[in-house]
């Protein structure tokens, strides 16, 4: 009872001095706090009405996005399927999969923006980076999804097979794949939806697409041309999000 | 080949496992004959029907299976696995695929391995499979997905499976005690019926002595991982079953016990 009250008042004094010491060091005033509000609402004014003149280049930049996404989700597919074998505890020996999860946790940790950046600095500007960045970005978490549906499907009709004399790959196509397609599928669509709006800022640290665009016209004060591009961004992501409601219903 | 199975002096045991699930089975089934496993859960039946289907390794003593020797040391070739059918108590089914998938999953290991992992099934494939299915009475379900059935659907699919293997002797674990009481003396009925006509042997394991008495010529008492009786349901005593689901501890417990 004495440790758990005396834990309480430490953890509180620890909250407190980190709050304290980030505003200390933040050089906050508190007049310039209280005018951020009316600031961000004049900077919200500023981008109405959005300037449709810059059609050309969302559909320029959509185009861009949309293949580092599909380009960096096909690679991110063709790394995850021996990763994901390679990680199944009901495929390999715990020998091999038990550093090749450890590998994919180190990968999942990594932000994309960082490894996009150091993509930039190692092949130049361009989706070529980007679209490096997403396959390996996507690979930690779509692996470990492969790896989790394989595990996932029933065990008995694979043994009802091997009675059957079936052998493993024969088994691995008509008693496992069945069952761990539509889960693929599902996660496949999921993590291609987050591929796509991940990218769609990719293009501010010069690895491609549509938030080259974004960027571009902020840092040059353009802000109706900047809410254009925002908008289709919106648009984008809503329509991803409906195609893939749509998709699920028809692999449910 | 005048007998279909033929164990002598059988021990088994689960690795970790501090009883035999096993011990010094001796068996006879001559061919065409149907036989009933009878006993409690714990009895010995699924561990005895899984090692006759080669499932199950480093046992001691001798078995052959339709006139060859199994080796408790490695598997059975995909041939011997095809030539003894097995039928689960769960159906064991892919319940995504449609019927006529899961029947002819059965022709697997009888078809070259290349054929069998694109699954392309020869014009005689599909001839065996649609047989299977109409003795099963289930023509009229090829095409829709397993999930979408009953139980006693879904175990007719399972045999429809099991034929499409073509085996010469069938092992069947509980195949009806997932269903209803009608619907398990008609999937008895149906499974007795074309492994007769088939000229198949029938191993099937229940714990319904009603069951067993109905479907088999010949019914073997199981308990505690020994055979205690193994006689022609004419002869079934209603006291050596009663016998079978006694509870309480028997002669071999109170030994374990005095010594631990």
């Amino acid at each position: 009872m004495r440790s758990r009250r005396f834990g309480g008042i430490a953890a509180g004094t620890l909250v407190a001095g980190a709050v304290l010491w980030s505003f200390a060091t933040s050089d906050l005033e508190v007049s310039r706090m209280m005018s951020a509000g009316p600031r961000v609402a004049e900077f919200l004014g500023r981008m109405f009405p959005p300037d449709p003149t810059v059609m050309d280049e969302i559909v320029k930049g959509s185009a861009e996005t949309l293949r580092i996404a599909i380009l960096g989700s096909l690679g991110a597919v063709i790394l995850s399927v021996p990763l994901g074998i390679l990680a199944s505890e009901t495929m390999v020996s715990p020998v091999l999969y038990r550093p090749v999860r450890t590998l994919l946790a180190f990968i999942r940790a990594v932000p994309l923006i960082l490894v996009a950046m150091l993509m930039v600095g190692a092949v130049g500007l361009g989706p070529l980076p980007g679209i490096i960045a997403i396959a390996f970005h996507a690979t930690g978490m779509l692996a470990k999804f492969y790896a989790e549906a394989i595990d996932g499907v029933a065990r008995r009709p694979v043994a009802a097979l091997e009675s059957a004399g079936a052998g493993p790959l024969a088994r691995l196509r008509h008693a496992i794949w069945p069952q761990m397609a539509p889960v693929v599928a599902r996660d496949t669509i999921f993590r291609f939806e987050l591929n796509l709006r991940e990218s769609l800022i990719l293009g501010i640290v010069g690895a491609g697409g549509i938030g080259f665009y974004i960027q571009t016209y902020v840092r040059s004060f353009q802000y109706d041309k900047a809410a254009s591009v925002t908008l289709a961004v919106i648009v984008m992501v809503v329509a991803i999000e409906a195609i893939n409601v749509a998709l699920r219903r028809r692999f449910a | 080949m005048t007998t279909a199975v033929e164990i002598d002096d059988l021990s088994f045991a689960y690795p970790g496992a501090d009883r035999p699930a096993l011990e010094r089975v001796s068996l006879m089934v001559p061919a065409g004959e149907s036989v009933a496993l009878l006993g409690a859960s714990g009895a010995g039946k699924t561990t005895l029907l899984a090692l006759l289907d080669g499932r199950l390794l480093a046992w001691r003593g001798r078995a052959s299976v339709l006139g060859a020797p199994i080796d408790p040391d490695h598997p059975p070739s995909r041939d011997r696995r095809a030539d003894s059918g097995f039928i689960f108590q769960e159906f064991a089914l892919v319940e995504r695929s449609t019927v006529l998938r899961n029947v002819l999953n059965g022709r697997l290991g009888r078809m070259p391995p290349l054929r069998a992992v694109l699954g392309a099934p020869t014009p005689s494939d599909l001839e065996v499979a649609r047989a299977a299915l109409d003795d099963c009475g289930i023509s009229d379900l090829a095409d829709r997905r397993v999930d979408s059935l009953s139980g006693g659907q879904r175990q007719r699919v399972a045999i429809a499976r099991c034929l499409a293997q073509e085996p010469r002797l069938i092992l069947a674990d509980e195949p009806v005690s997932n269903l209803d009481p009608a619907r398990a003396a008609e999937i008895l009925t149906l499974l007795t019926g074309v492994a007769g006509a088939r000229g198949a042997t029938v191993l099937f394991s229940s714990h319904q002595p009603d069951l067993a008495r109905r479907f088999a010529q010949r019914i073997v008492g199981m308990r505690g991982g020994r055979i205690v009786f193994d006689v022609p349901v004419a002869e079934l005593n209603e006291d050596a079953t009663a016998d079978l689901y006694r509870d309480g501890v028997s002669v071999s417990d109170v030994g374990l016990r005095a010594v631990t």
